[in-house]
């Protein structure tokens, strides 16, 4: 069932309605809520990723936090001068920021790739626990790789020359703009852009296969989805994804050490897409909205021994019992009974 | 006419100029100044791993709250700001842009954790915002000013507490050998280095097994340490993994001789790391610079009095815990450098009161052991005393040693 004209319409203002109010929100915000807001794209490229692969595929990942790290990692290698050497090339602090991206998320889809085959093996709780596993090592590896990763020090950004407007400000266009600001547009650039991208690729035969997978392998093996081919590739794109993340994240935090990707940061993912609801990717904002401003809320309600992770774990049981199904569950709820009225009944 | 429009627009502009010049500079006043209060802010983690610590954070503002309530600095309240990191390094810097760029802070003060206080150094530098007594006992806090003049640390270096230990084990035990169970990060390695020097050629670290902050077992470490033969254990560890380590080594059956850094010395992480694992407590070594609330000698003196005093009216949580202490023996070496940074105190004037301390009467800090700096000396606590864990709890032995550097 093709979606009719007015669907499309709508579709298309709420996203041109959406793109227009990120752009002037900056202008609302002060400088720092830019920042903070900043954080909520780079989660949502994470949850867009995280849901590709959770959402649509039926794979459960506790281990994103790890992609993350691989593409911030990356991203501060060849930022900052760690005598990487590659091909003959060292790399010496000549690299900008926004050219690491691209790559970090390549090198993270590659990872998540190799790791996919051996997780064709696996499903369901197998997968989680294969995944979170990845997660718990990977800070052990990065403090091993001490010359590359700058072990638990880490790697500190701030004031790299090649980092825009070295974290103060920069002029883009002729606007001088602070680094806040700059990170809000980049980050809610590049998260518009891959929005679009997770969206168009699965509309069609690539959604249709992975949720055929989701529901039931063996049907979609019978229907001649090649299991191995999707679900590898699930994970490659989903890495990708993460990866992106994780460079806007160093980007954004300025500071990449083993500390700053925790577990806690793929449990936090997954309780992301869980709230922003499996299975859609618009209402995804509203997850890595939770994720960014529930801890900031629960410290502000009470600072009194124990209370903030106790407020925390209430609101989000209480956000389970609400919106089982998530933002997206909700939004489907209503919106779907109006927009069938806009297909023609035949 | 047209000469005198142009000698006009000329007046009126010299006038504007002039205006302009002459209005008092209300830049002069640093951020987070005003005519009544002082703003500053720090990151503690109030949840996560780390959680023990938050009472770095509640006993520096209750102590604000005291000085407060007796007129402030030099007339202005004192509101300290402190907000949650979970001891996770992305999310000190997040909220210390926070503190520093939205809520304006005049200084940040007291941010918990090496990791934490290295990865916001470089941006408060920039901003030329004083990074006031880092909560860490990294050397480079206090090593590094010339490239970092606006950061100064507080505690006694992990090197030169591992130097202590090193130099007893000397003392006590010759050609002692020594196991370390450690964080597997640079505050774990300092102590190591410290160990090593203090126990110069005579001794012998013979094992070591680091762990990571996100795990939550010590067991296996303990084994392989256990194995290796050594008499002497140095458990250089935070309180939750400090008590995880008591408890292995209960397990197993081994009983060395227990050192365990100051960070995990609290009296009520000893008492719980005791109740869980029988006698392997007892006998435990450390070192010490604060008035331990535990300590019974405290009860009826001034400082221990005032402790008890403060936290009755504003603290919360348990009245025992010695990072308490800490935290108001802090607060009150900032207090009284801000008291000298200026009638109108300038971010400026603090960093230069800060490095020329002299505080002989801390009412929080030991008998004999002073709050000093100098320009060029930036480790203000510079001393500390051994102490043996016996019967329930800490009894200070030997004289006040030197911990410099």
């Amino acid at each position: 069932m093709k979606a009719p004209l007015a669907l499309w319409a709508i579709r298309v203002a709420l996203f041109a309605g959406a793109v227009t109010a990120l752009a002037f929100l900056p202008r609302l915000l002060g400088t720092f809520r830019a920042s903070q807001f900043a954080l909520v794209a780079i989660y949502f490229v994470a949850l867009l990723g995280l849901n590709v692969l959770t959402g649509y595929n039926g794979q459960i990942s506790l281990g994103h936090g790890a992609f993350m790290a691989i593409g911030g990692y990356t991203t501060a290698i060849l930022m900052s001068d760690q005598g990487l050497e590659l091909a003959g090339h060292t790399f010496a602090s000549d690299m900008r920021d926004i050219y690491t991206i691209p790559i970090a998320g390549l090198v993270a889809g590659a990872a998540g790739i190799a790791f996919g085959i051996p997780a064709l093996r696996l499903s369901g709780l197998y997968l989680a626990l294969a995944t979170f596993a990845v997660a718990v090592a990977l800070p052990s590896v990065l403090k091993k790789a001490e010359t590359l990763t700058g072990g638990s020090s880490g790697i500190n950004l701030f004031g790299v020359p090649r980092l825009t407007g070295l974290g103060v400000e920069t002029t883009v266009l002729g606007h001088t703009i602070s680094f806040n600001d700059w990170l809000y547009y980049l980050s809610w650039t590049v998260a518009v852009v891959l929005f679009a991208a997770a969206w168009l690729l699965l509309q069609g035969r690539f959604g249709r296969a992975l949720r055929a997978i989701r529901d039931s392998e063996l049907a979609a093996a019978a229907s001649g989805v090649s299991l191995a081919t999707y679900k590898t590739l699930a994970f490659g794109i989903s890495a990708f994804y993460a990866g992106v993340a994780g460079s806007l994240f160093a980007v954004h935090t300025t500071f990449v050490n083993p500390d700053t990707f925790p577990i806690t940061l793929s449990i936090f993912l997954l309780v992301g897409v869980v709230v922003g609801g499996l299975g859609s990717l618009s209402t995804l904002v509203f997850g890595a909205a939770f994720i960014v401003f529930l801890p900031d809320v629960a410290q502000r309600i009470s600072k009194s021994p124990g209370a903030p992770a106790m407020i925390y774990a209430a609101v989000l049981i209480a956000a389970m019992f609400v919106l089982p199904t998530g933002v997206g569950g909700l939004v489907r709820r209503f919106v779907s009974p109006l927009t069938t009225r806009l297909y023609t009944r035949s | 006419m047209k000469a005198r429009l142009i000698s006009c627009v000329c007046v009126t502009a010299i006038t504007v100029v002039a205006g302009a010049q002459a209005r008092p500079d209300r830049g002069a006043a640093d951020p987070g100044v005003t005519a009544s209060t002082i703003t500053i802010g720090g990151t503690v983690p109030l949840t996560g791993v780390a959680a023990a610590y938050a009472s770095v954070g509640r006993g520096a503002d209750a102590y604000f709250k005291y000085v407060n309530a007796r007129g402030g600095v030099n007339g202005r309240k004192i509101e300290y700001k402190f907000l949650d990191d979970a001891y996770n390094p992305a999310n000190t810097v997040q909220e210390t842009r926070k503190l520093v760029q939205e809520e304006k802070v005049f200084a940040i003060f007291n941010s918990l954790g090496t990791e934490h206080n290295l990865a916001i150094r470089p941006f408060l530098n920039a901003s030329k915002v004083p990074q006031v007594f880092a909560a860490s006992g990294a050397t480079t806090f206090g090593a590094d000013y010339k490239q970092y003049p606006w950061t100064i640390g507080y505690l006694p270096s992990y090197v030169a507490e591992g130097v202590i230990y090193g130099k007893h084990l000397l003392k006590t035990r010759p050609g002692a050998r020594v196991a370390v169970v450690y964080q597997n990060d640079d505050y774990g390695k300092d102590l190591i280095a410290g160990l090593k020097k203090g126990l110069g050629s005579s001794g012998k670290i013979v094992a070591q097994e680091g762990y990571e902050v996100t795990s939550t077992d010590v067991s296996s470490q303990i084994s392989k340490l256990k194995s290796s033969g050594a008499k002497i254990l140095l458990i250089a560890a935070t309180p939750a993994h400090a008590i995880r380590a008591y408890i292995a080594v209960n397990k197993i059956g081994w009983k060395p001789q227990i050192v365990i850094n100051q960070v995990a010395a609290a009296t009520n992480t000893m008492k719980i790391a005791a109740l869980s694992s029988g006698k392997v407590a007892e006998g435990s070594i450390s070192i010490n610079f604060l008035k331990d609330p535990a300590d019974p000698r405290w009860r009826n003196d001034k400082g221990g009095k005032l402790y008890r005093q403060i936290f009755k009216q504003y603290g919360s949580g348990d009245v025992n815990d010695v990072y308490n202490v800490y935290a108001m023996a802090a607060a009150h070496t900032l207090v009284g450098a801000l008291k000298r940074a200026g009638k109108t105190p300038t971010r400026d004037g603090l960093i230069k009161a800060l490095t020329t301390l002299n505080e002989t009467n801390n009412p929080f800090i030991l008998p004999g052991i002073k709050v000093s700096t100098k320009p060029n000396d930036r480790f203000p606590i510079k001393q500390a005393q051994l102490q043996q864990w016996k019967q329930g709890r800490w009894v200070p032995f030997g004289p006040i040693l030197n911990a410099r550097g």
